[in-house]
């Protein structure tokens, strides 16, 4: 007998290795909470989700799917072949072991280009330790494989090395296989599992699905019923937010345990960036290891920057963020919600929801929010609006301009939606240009005035579901009550709770970002702006209209219209860096060894641009934050303004008078 | 120790919508570190703001309905006099030092311990239980950030100063949680000569000009001026020479 003749036994055993230890995990994971799955969906829609929407994001690193597709590829075909083999027909032929052969020598290659990536020396990003090692196992594996089969294919003509190699393949096989559950090797069917099972899959197939899911807080309070003696059941199924790892769903259990640790998160995260102790991949690491339990926590990957001490404990039913829990909570504030690290992931797993469920836990059931963000917290619930100013100073900045109110006209084309911008004298300039810009085209346009609450993006990102949901209903009762086409705001945060997060309290309405609007009526020809050339900018996209809305067109269609020269960071688009504004972020103001902003600021003066175009209110903040000598920071409105102006100067008055439609 | 909360219908001076007062949430803060469930205890119309009690720390909440108009002292007299003949009789009442709802008095915690013939101490910052059993050390904010211990026989009522820690944070999860028992005002006690007083209570005067304090009257503008049991007609003329000396009093000595 032959020592190939062994290989698809290995293959076998190896199979039911991996069998055992999956069921173990698969416990674990049903012990999270129900959750809703399509299973025929999924299972269909499988195949294109890997293939197109996996790879595309894993493609961005080449050096990645170069590596990946002949590993897992050879080792899939490999695998199958030798099961093949166990019809001893199949088995005798020497044509066949080639096959196989080839199939190692594929698998081998890509070992290979992994090992490329690890040794001497491996990315920073990538975790070490079992990660490390896996390229050792996959190529003993591979390797051996690719050996005893060409000897067999060769008609075996050393049988001694033969069986040598046989023990090489064993090792490494057997040794993959038996970490099908806690090591490297988890990712694939977890991956996979995760793919069908995914709880955002509508993001697939170039859809979007960022907005957060209300939690229920409908529940009957316990003094609606009769007086009970004992009403306080700190644990129970009315628990906010999630705790211990069981309170998350199984399928985001199931997300935790795909992580393959490749960094991409960690890369891009700004929080890391600026030495936050924030890691996204270092948090999922830490989730899944608590899904387990036990105070080892087997990561070597880079640590938290300047991680604060925890104790490290852990459980399902263990709290994840506690004194002697596994993550610290200034881990947990330290998130600006930007997606860069979903945007970046190419198993597709939702850290920033995991973020969410985290905090909700920390601020409805503990009100352990960082002592800052407690302030912004209570004035929403005093009086609606996180700085604390009356509503009915919303509109005072536009004293002079004739803001028409919705209430006085009972109806207009555009309902101007101000936002948190309004009570700021940086945010009122953009928002003056705006109106003036809307004047000009003779939009027919109103505000809400101190009907306007604030949309509660901020109460949500700090984990109060409780305010959100509250104002989200006050916002839609009084959208309600007067009627108009679209919602214009200038805030990517409003816009983006409006349009994707309203609608779970049956607020539908069409909301437009003001860049989209004012490049529609550039394009229509309703506003002649001079050319401001001569200028360079560069665009740096605000995460929630960037990642979250997927709009990275209609402002650059809009600067090149000014005639603007435009120079693209090294990070734009939907992979834009955060300005560190988000999420709550300025609000929390977690230490860390620098500021987001200022790395932000340093991209863009990369460019040599005079001027940074901005989208958001928050970026401008956070932007002109920045100290030194730095570009400007105009919005687009204003520099729209400002064509209109230069145009109004040189060749009359450049407004239209149009009808309002 | 048994311990209720007084929560008054404080407004939100920007929105003026119900809210429960800062002062208040740092009673319960207070109480909650020398009783287990402090409970909390309002008297009028609307649980809106008092609510927020409960996500601050308080373990339950009694609401005695009332309309919005009504003097709360009378029902809230009646209804700890009840409670404190039954068993598991409270022994502090905490309040906050004033009203912060428009044109609330923040008399009720005077007038409530002189109605049920309480001792009343303002302006608590800290309190622990004392050593003798049915007594309490409380921490009294003075002016210019001074401190003054007192030890006072319990039950008592016990109104906090604004420089006491600051309140646990809002949990929205406790107040869900919490159990608010509405009461209807079944026993009204005032005192004696309430109705008498409500009317007569207040005397007009003509206005009567004062001497102004000195700037330089405060304790900064002279040396050492401490005296530990002198004899009363000695304390007397170091008053006058100090008043004297500071031009609060202009007559001459002898």
């Amino acid at each position: 007998m032959t020592a190939a003749a062994f290989l698809p036994w290995l293959v076998v055993a190896m199979i039911a290795v991996a069998v055992v230890q999956i069921a173990r995990r698969l416990f674990l994971w049903r012990r999270g909470k129900p959750a809703t799955v399509d299973w025929l969906a999924g299972l269909k829609a499988l195949p294109s989700r890997y293939l197109v929407d996996v790879h595309h994001v894993v493609d961005r690193d080449r050096s990645a799917s170069k590596m990946h597709v002949p590993t897992a590829g050879g080792l899939v075909l490999a695998s199958s072949l030798l099961v093949l083999g166990l019809v001893p027909a199949i088995a005798g032929s020497r044509a066949y072991w080639a096959l196989v052969a080839l199939a190692f020598l594929v698998m081998s290659a890509g070992v290979g280009l992994e090992a490329r990536r690890r040794y001497p020396r491996a990315l920073p990003r990538l975790s070490l330790g079992q990660w490390q090692r896996f390229p050792v196992l996959l190529g003993l594996f591979a390797g051996g494989g690719l050996l005893t089969s060409l000897l067999a294919a060769l008609g075996n003509p050393l049988p001694a090395l033969s069986f040598l190699t046989l023990i090489a393949t064993a090792t490494g096989g057997l040794a993959l296989a038996s970490t099908a559950a806690t090591g490297p090797m988890r990712h694939a069917l977890a991956g996979a599992a995760h793919l069908v099972a995914h709880p955002r899959p509508d993001r697939f197939g170039g859809g979007r699905s960022t907005g957060l899911r209300p939690l229920d807080l409908s529940v009957e309070t316990p003094w609606s019923e009769k007086r009970r003696e004992e009403p306080f059941e700190e644990e129970g199924p009315q628990k906010l937010g999630v705790e211990t790892p069981s309170d998350f769903a199984w399928t985001r259990l199931l997300a935790f345990d795909a992580c393959v640790q490749c960094g991409r998160c960690e890369a891009a995260c700004p929080a890391f960036a600026a030495g936050q102790p924030l890691s996204p991949k270092h948090l999922i690491a830490d989730l899944a290891a608590a899904t387990a339990g036990g105070h080892v926590r087997p990561y070597a990957g880079q640590p938290y920057p300047n991680a604060r001490e925890t104790i490290g404990a852990a459980g399902l039913h263990a709290p994840i963020i506690a004194p002697d829990g596994m993550v610290h909570p200034d881990t947990l504030w330290s998130c600006t919600t930007c997606r860069a690290c979903v945007e970046e992931c190419p198993m597709m797993i939702e850290h920033v929801d995991a973020i969410v469920d985290l905090r909700r836990f920390q601020t409805l059931e503990l009100g352990a929010v960082p002592l800052k963000a407690e302030e912004p917290l209570a004035n929403f619930r005093g009086c609606d609006e996180p700085n604390g100013r009356a509503l009915k100073e919303r509109t005072d900045f536009a004293a002079g301009l004739a803001l028409p109110r919705i209430a006085d006209k009972g109806e207009a084309d555009v309902l101007l939606w101000l936002g948190q911008a309004a009570y700021d004298l940086r945010g009122q300039r953009t928002l003056k240009a705006l109106i003036q810009t809307l004047k000009s085209a003779g939009v027919d346009f109103a505000v809400l005035g101190d009907e306007e609450r604030d949309c509660g993006d901020l109460a949500r990102r700090l984990g109060d579901e409780a305010t959100f949901q509250r104002l989200a209903r006050a916002n839609i009762a009084a959208l309600s009550r007067y009627g108009f086409k679209r919602i214009l705001t200038a805030d990517p945060h409003a816009l983006h709770v409006i349009r994707n997060e309203y609608p779970a309290f049956g607020g539908h309405y069409e909301v437009i970002h003001h860049t989209a609007f004012l490049a529609e009526l550039v394009a229509a020809k309703r506003l002649a702006p001079a050319p401001l050339t001569g200028r360079a900018v560069t665009y740096h996209d605000p995460c929630y209209l960037g990642r979250y809305q997927g709009e990275v067109e209609a402002p650059r269609d809009l600067l090149d219209a000014l005639g603007l020269e435009r120079r693209e960071m090294a990070r734009s688009g939907k992979r834009s860096m955060c300005c560190g504004g988000g999420g709550g972020a300025p609000a929390t103001d977690i230490p860390g060894d620098t500021r987001i902003p200022d790395i932000r600021m340093g991209q863009a003066m990369d460019t040599g641009a005079r001027t940074v175009a901005v989208a958001c209110p928050q970026c401008t903040a956070m932007l002109e934050g920045v100290t030194g000598e730095r570009p400007e920071v105009k919005d687009v409105a204003e520099l729209l303004w400002e064509a209109l102006q230069a145009g109004e100067r040189t060749n009359g008055p450049a407004v239209r008078e149009l009808e309002p439609a | 120790m048994k311990t209720i909360v007084l929560l008054s219908d404080a407004r939100n001076p920007v929105s003026g919508r119900q809210q429960l007062s800062r002062l208040e949430a740092q009673a319960i803060g207070l109480a909650a570190g020398l009783c287990e469930k402090p409970r909390g205890l309002h008297a009028g119309s609307g649980e809106d703001g008092v609510s927020a009690g409960l996500g601050h720390g308080l373990a339950g909440l009694d609401i005695i309905d009332l309309p919005a108009t009504d003097d709360p002292l009378p029902a809230l007299a009646g209804f700890i006099a009840k409670a404190m003949g039954g068993a598991g009789a409270p022994e502090l009442i905490l309040c906050g030092r004033r009203g912060e709802g428009g044109e609330e008095t923040g008399l009720v915690p005077y007038r409530l311990a002189e109605t049920l013939g309480l001792p009343i101490l303002a302006d608590a910052v800290a309190i622990r239980a004392g050593e003798i059993a049915g007594t309490l050390v409380v921490d009294q904010a003075m002016a210019k950030g001074a401190r003054r211990r007192v030890t006072i026989k319990l039950p008592a009522i016990v109104t906090v100063h604004s420089l006491a820690p600051p309140p646990m944070p809002f949990a929205f999860g406790r107040m869900r949680r919490g159990e608010i028992r509405h009461h209807e005002p079944l026993e009204r006690l005032g005192l004696p000569d309430t109705a008498a007083r409500s009317d007569a209570s207040a005397e007009e005067r003509p206005h009567r000009a004062r001497p102004k304090l000195m700037r330089q009257s405060g304790t900064a503008s002279g040396g050492p001026n401490l005296h530990v049991g002198p004899e009363p007609d000695e304390a007397a003329r170091l008053i006058l020479d100090y008043l004297e000396a500071n031009g609060i009093r202009r007559y001459g000595s002898s």
